[in-house]
């Protein structure tokens, strides 16, 4: 769901990096006070997943594909949605500027969407359920993280007046349903396996054990 | 798990990715694409294209391998571009990360 320049008028682009930068400097505040020298391959390594992963487009019914966001699982995987905000905006500027996916106008919009709602709303899901099943939990932040980002595309896109507002949330709403099922297996599978070959990289559940 | 085996593991499942994606990936348009093959407002469009200067949606960034490719070279300039940018993306995450890491304890 990369918007590209063209879609928006230069006003709403304008207002969401300023939103965009905000989250920004505060993601580099999080990575400055909690990010760990243990946990830099990690990072680097999973950006390097997510970014891969993200030009794998998968099929969904209605000629349509999506692909992986990976913000709800980096927020997962470093315990903070501030973690998913710096990730999901480091993949966005090189996709922006080395491959035009996604304008450079609209990556304020784009980092919003992806980075900052994927990163909370998938932080937030998995907290709350993880207590019953994080499997379970994992799959639900992946799927309402790509749900949600979409909605809110979809506002955005409707805000623009590039998208009638009700077939907007009518169209992105359900391809998004479908898509956010394959962010959804893939977020539960990818945390399940980081937890079984390095679970001290999983700190929300360390310190649960500890 | 120690770190070079992490950065090891984790970056060839990263290339494989890359060289697999180029074959496997659907060339459908995705969610958002969709939506606006179907419900766009050219009008609309047409005056925020104008307006950021575009003859049509894109990027105003100067992107060396657009659409994730690279002039001439077909499918292995899809994978190429892929492992390119895999492997800016490991770097810049990593620099980012060691610039802002926490100070270490001691």
């Amino acid at each position: 769901m990369h918007i590209p320049d063209g879609f928006m008028p230069m006003w709403e682009s304008i207002l969401f990096w300023i939103i965009s930068l905000i989250f920004i400097s505060k993601s580099v505040l999080w990575a400055k006070q909690n990010l760990d020298e243990k946990a830099i391959p990690l990072f680097a390594v999973l950006g390097a997943g997510i970014f891969a992963a993200q030009a794998l487009n998968m099929p969904i019914p209605w000629g349509t594909s999506g692909h992986l966001v990976g913000a709800a699982l980096t927020s997962i995987v470093f315990d903070s949605p501030w973690a998913g905000v710096l990730m999901l905006t480091l993949i966005l500027i090189v996709q922006g500027l080395f491959f035009a996916d996604g304008g450079i106008l609209a990556m304020g919009a784009n980092i919003f969407n992806m980075g900052i709602i994927g990163g909370f709303v998938g932080y937030y899901v998995y907290k709350s359920l993880k207590s019953i099943n994080s499997f379970v939990a994992a799959f639900a932040a992946g799927w309402a993280a790509t749900f949600l980002a979409a909605i809110a595309c979809a506002v955005e896109m409707a805000v623009a007046g590039t998208f009638p507002i009700e077939q907007g949330l009518m169209f992105m709403g359900l391809y998004h349903a479908v898509i956010g099922i394959l962010e959804g297996i893939i977020t539960a599978v990818v945390v399940e396996f980081l937890k079984s070959v390095k679970p001290e990289t999983l700190k929300s559940e360390s310190t649960s054990l500890s | 798990m120690d770190s070079k085996k992490l950065i090891i593991g984790g970056l060839a499942i990263a290339i494989i990715l890359s060289i697999a994606a180029p074959f496997l990936a659907s060339p459908n348009p995705d969610g958002l694409e969709s939506t606006a093959e179907k419900i766009i407002n050219e009008h609309a469009l047409e005056n925020n294209l104008q307006q950021v200067g575009l003859e049509e949606e894109g990027t105003l960034a100067p992107s060396p391998m657009p659409d994730y490719t690279i002039a001439g070279m077909g499918k292995i300039g899809e994978i190429l571009s892929l492992i390119i940018g895999t492997i800016i993306v490991f770097a810049l995450a990593y620099g980012v990360s060691f610039v802002l890491k926490k100070p270490s304890a001691n």
